[in-house]
């Protein structure tokens, strides 16, 4: 299975991918310092950060920032890895090799899943870590809420990347349903309103049931793009 | 008889559409199989479903002697194929994807992938993506990659698209050396007859989904289809003559002044000098064969004949 996942880098040029996740990361990391330390979001009457509700801690502007953009991420690596190759052909290509199907796409699912999953935890290391580092000398605007020397804060950071990546498997039924990229994409970017957004004082964000709802969507979609593939025809 | 290919009672229905019904279809190990047929026949429907791409609605595969079952992935190492058209990683070089293409077959073979490249005339372009190949190098190169890690059995669907004739000539002869010099056998699907004539030891028809005849090249030439053909001035005169005079009973009186003598009892110079002594007056004869394209569209005419005949 490794094999297959590294074979799945190489021929889709995850280089290419590395270099767009660490633009990404800087661009998040700037954006969120300027919020907490150049007073971007701070309403110029007033001097305090003109926040939505439930955004008024810095850590919950790093989740949703980091959440969203890599969420999307996810959903184009999909359609890249998996959609646009049923597309183009070459996952015909793919099932003329002695390898089961299921292990083929299982391959290329963890292969995004896994470089999705470190490229968020390592960006919300990095974004962590920079606020925190500005805190020495520099205040705030938003309160710092969170502590990087309790285990907690790394279980939870571990756990919700999970999820968040893991989401992308919704995009990727819908997209393979449909036999089209853009609606995988299109799929991400309804996730990230539906996970992130808020309507006036109502989110979703924080509601637990809305999110194991989606995580056991994310686990029964994932299962659903591999079931039967073995006796269905390559159209 | 010990096939490597063997169907039996091959059907494919998509969304309620016959694309193929009861193909019966017999592949030696070691011959070259052309598979003809017009376009639409269901060559490539029969191609996907030995590749396992496609699922039989009913009927059976066999291959290497053993069952085709959708888990049936170890036959597939032993296989090479082209399906309608390869398809690559068009970022990647030739040389890249041919690599890649060794790594999922789990084949080592040191220097394999030049000899395969040198085969095809493809070394120099070997570096280049393959974005920027034109479309007789794909070919070529998908043929490479379908021969890479040696086959033993190598489908090829119309693999001479795109191609020139000097390619479509390199291409045949490269078929020929792998069955000969490597003991591959090769089924190759062809709408152009001409070029299966010339390299297949057997040859299967389909035409509208059915298997119409499955028929060694050898068998065709047998079958009395190379003839003489006499121009004549008198057809009533010439085909007294060739009954009363000569004995001969197996021609055929065409339409335009042309006769067919089938029959070989009697030589040449034997009919030319009975014809001239009746006084008939012979503006051409020559030795003459029917080719594989004659006797293809026979059939096909024979099955339209019959299919309509049914409905």
């Amino acid at each position: 299975m490794l094999k297959l996942i590294k074979l799945e880098w190489k021929k889709n040029n995850i280089g290419k991918y590395v270099i767009k996740v660490i633009i990404l990361a800087a661009l998040i990391t700037l954006f969120v310092y300027a919020m907490a330390y150049l007073g971007i979001a701070n309403d110029p009457d007033t001097g305090v950060p003109d926040t939505a509700p439930g955004n008024e801690m810095i850590s919950a502007s790093i989740e949703m920032f980091t959440g969203m953009s890599f969420l999307i991420l996810g959903g184009v690596m999909l359609s890249s890895f998996i959609i646009s190759a049923y597309k183009n052909g070459t996952m015909g290509l793919m099932f003329s090799y002695p390898i089961k199907r299921q292990k083929i796409l299982v391959s290329q699912m963890l292969a995004v899943w896994i470089f999705d999953f470190a490229a968020l935890v390592l960006t919300k290391l990095l974004v962590y870590g920079c606020i925190l580092a500005g805190s020495r000398f520099m205040t705030s605007s938003f309160p710092i809420d969170f502590d990087i020397a309790d285990p907690g804060f790394y279980i939870v950071l571990f756990i919700r990347s999970a999820v968040t990546v893991s989401m992308a498997f919704i995009a990727l039924y819908i997209g393979l349903a449909m036999k089209s990229s853009k609606a995988a994409i299109v799929t991400s970017f309804v996730l990230v309103f539906l996970t992130q957004g808020n309507i006036s004082h109502f989110t979703l964000r924080h509601n637990a049931v809305f999110m194991s709802v989606l995580t056991f969507l994310s686990v029964a979609f994932a299962f659903l793009s591999v079931y039967k593939v073995e006796i269905r025809d390559f159209m | 008889m010990s096939y490597i290919v063997q169907t039996s009672r091959l059907t494919k229905t998509i969304g309620g559409k016959e694309l193929v019904k009861d193909v019966e279809l017999h592949i030696k190990k070691g011959e070259i199989y052309g598979f003809v047929g017009p376009n639409g026949a269901g060559k490539t429907t029969v191609m996907k479903m030995i590749t396992n791409l496609w699922k039989p609605t009913q009927g059976e595969i066999e291959l290497f002697g053993k069952t085709l079952t959708p888990q049936s992935y170890e036959m597939l190492r032993r296989m090479g194929s082209i399906i309608e058209f390869p398809r690559f990683y068009e970022h990647m070089s030739g040389y890249e994807n041919l690599k890649l293409h060794r790594e999922y077959m789990g084949y080592y073979q040191h220097g394999s992938i030049e000899k395969a490249l040198d085969m095809l005339d493809l070394t120099s372009a070997a570096d280049r993506p393959v974005k920027n190949y034109s479309l007789g190098m794909k070919e070529r190169l998908g043929i490479a990659r379908a021969i890479l890690c040696k086959p033993e059995l190598l489908i090829l669907d119309e693999p001479t698209n795109g191609l020139d004739p000097a390619g479509m000539k390199q291409i045949r002869s490269l078929l020929r050396i792998l069955c000969t010099e490597y003991g591959t056998t090769i089924m190759v699907s062809s709408h152009i007859l001409s070029e299966i004539e010339s390299i297949a030891d057997t040859v299967g028809v389909i035409h509208r989904g059915r298997m119409r005849r499955e028929i060694a090249m050898k068998e065709i030439e047998q079958m009395s289809l190379s003839y003489r053909e006499l121009s004549v001035q008198h057809l009533e005169k010439a085909s007294y003559v060739l009954t009363e005079k000569l004995g001969l009973t197996n021609f055929k009186v065409m339409d335009d002044g042309l006769i067919r003598i089938y029959d070989t009892a009697v030589s040449t110079q034997e009919i030319a000098k009975a014809l001239a002594l009746a006084d008939v007056q012979v503006l051409a004869i020559g030795q003459k064969a029917e080719t594989l394209e004659d006797y293809f569209m026979k059939l096909c005419a024979k099955s339209s004949a019959e299919m309509e005949k049914t409905c």
